[in-house]
């Protein structure tokens, strides 16, 4: 029955959440809204006793993606005029007592999850919900993927810095500059 | 007890959000954000199948997902700074030629 209650409280903001992402103008706001999901999304996963991926979810998402999001809004620094500007204003307020009402179930979610309170057998349990199986798992059946992660993530990175790179003004981009696009 | 349908039509609803911003806005900022969206609810579908069938496999796939999203992030904001210094605009209405 907790374990309900928790799923609907944490469903119900996900998909507020959701929306508020989709629907903002401001983009900052939309950024801040993102990890709010995020982190709730973590807890759903926590709720399903997958607990290292609701820690990777908050440490990778909503650590690092999001925070990557928010640099680049704030690079581009976009005028009102180029977002047509947001009629959604949202106080301070709000957005701190939603973020605090996020923290409590989320907390109640890792509480109320976890082998006590599911009827799952131990066997399965010490299986699914385990961060060393998880270990084995990766590092055992799953270690050709899991490295070829890794040159992914290199070549990611080698192409972000060339694509973002300064390129000398030529005659093109001047020609682009004048309006041709 | 929760069952998996309930966690399905959560994903089904936050899917259908991100694929809402993707179709809909015409920044492409927000249509990044629809894309990390729709990533994390195949990952609430993954996680859920992983719970319903005590498999670890479904736990081990969202960690694939959440690095391709990592680098689909990186490289997608690249391409938004790239895009945004030579046109001075990331409004897609504004972005109709193909060419370089």
């Amino acid at each position: 029955m907790g374990e309900l209650i928790v799923f609907y409280s944490l469903a119900a903001l996900i998909c507020a959440c959701s929306v508020a992402v989709v629907t903002f103008r401001n983009p900052v706001a939309a950024a801040i809204f993102l990890v709010l999901d995020l982190f709730l999304i973590a807890g759903v996963y926590a709720l399903q006793n997958a607990h290292f991926v609701a820690a990777v979810q908050v440490i990778v998402y909503a650590g690092a993606i999001v925070v990557l999001f928010l640099f680049v809004i704030m690079l581009l620094n976009l005028t009102p005029n180029d977002l047509r500007h947001s009629r959604h204003k949202v106080p301070e307020y709000m957005v701190m007592l939603v973020l605090a009402v996020t923290c409590v179930i989320v907390g109640i979610a890792l509480l109320v999850s976890g082998p006590s309170g599911v009827d799952k057998t131990k066997d399965v349990l010490d299986k699914i919900g385990n961060t060393e199986a998880i270990g084995i798992e990766l590092f055992a059946n799953y270690i050709w993927p899991f490295e070829l992660a890794s040159i992914l993530i290199l070549l990611a990175i080698i192409a972000s810095i060339v694509i973002a790179k300064k390129d000398k003004p030529t005659g093109l981009l001047k020609q682009n500059k004048k309006g041709v696009f | 007890m929760v069952s998996i349908e309930h966690y399905l039509i959560l994903a089904t609803v936050v899917f259908f959000c991100g694929m809402f911003a993707v179709l809909f806005r015409r920044n492409i900022i927000f249509m990044m954000m629809g894309i990390e969206l729709m990533l994390n609810a195949v990952n609430i579908v993954f996680v859920s199948a992983s719970n319903e069938l005590g498999h670890l496999d479904g736990q081990i796939m969202v960690f694939f997902v959440v690095t391709v999203a990592a680098c689909e992030a990186a490289i997608g904001l690249a391409m938004v700074i790239a895009i945004f210094r030579r046109y001075g605009t990331i409004n897609t209405d504004f972005l109709r030629v193909l060419r370089g």
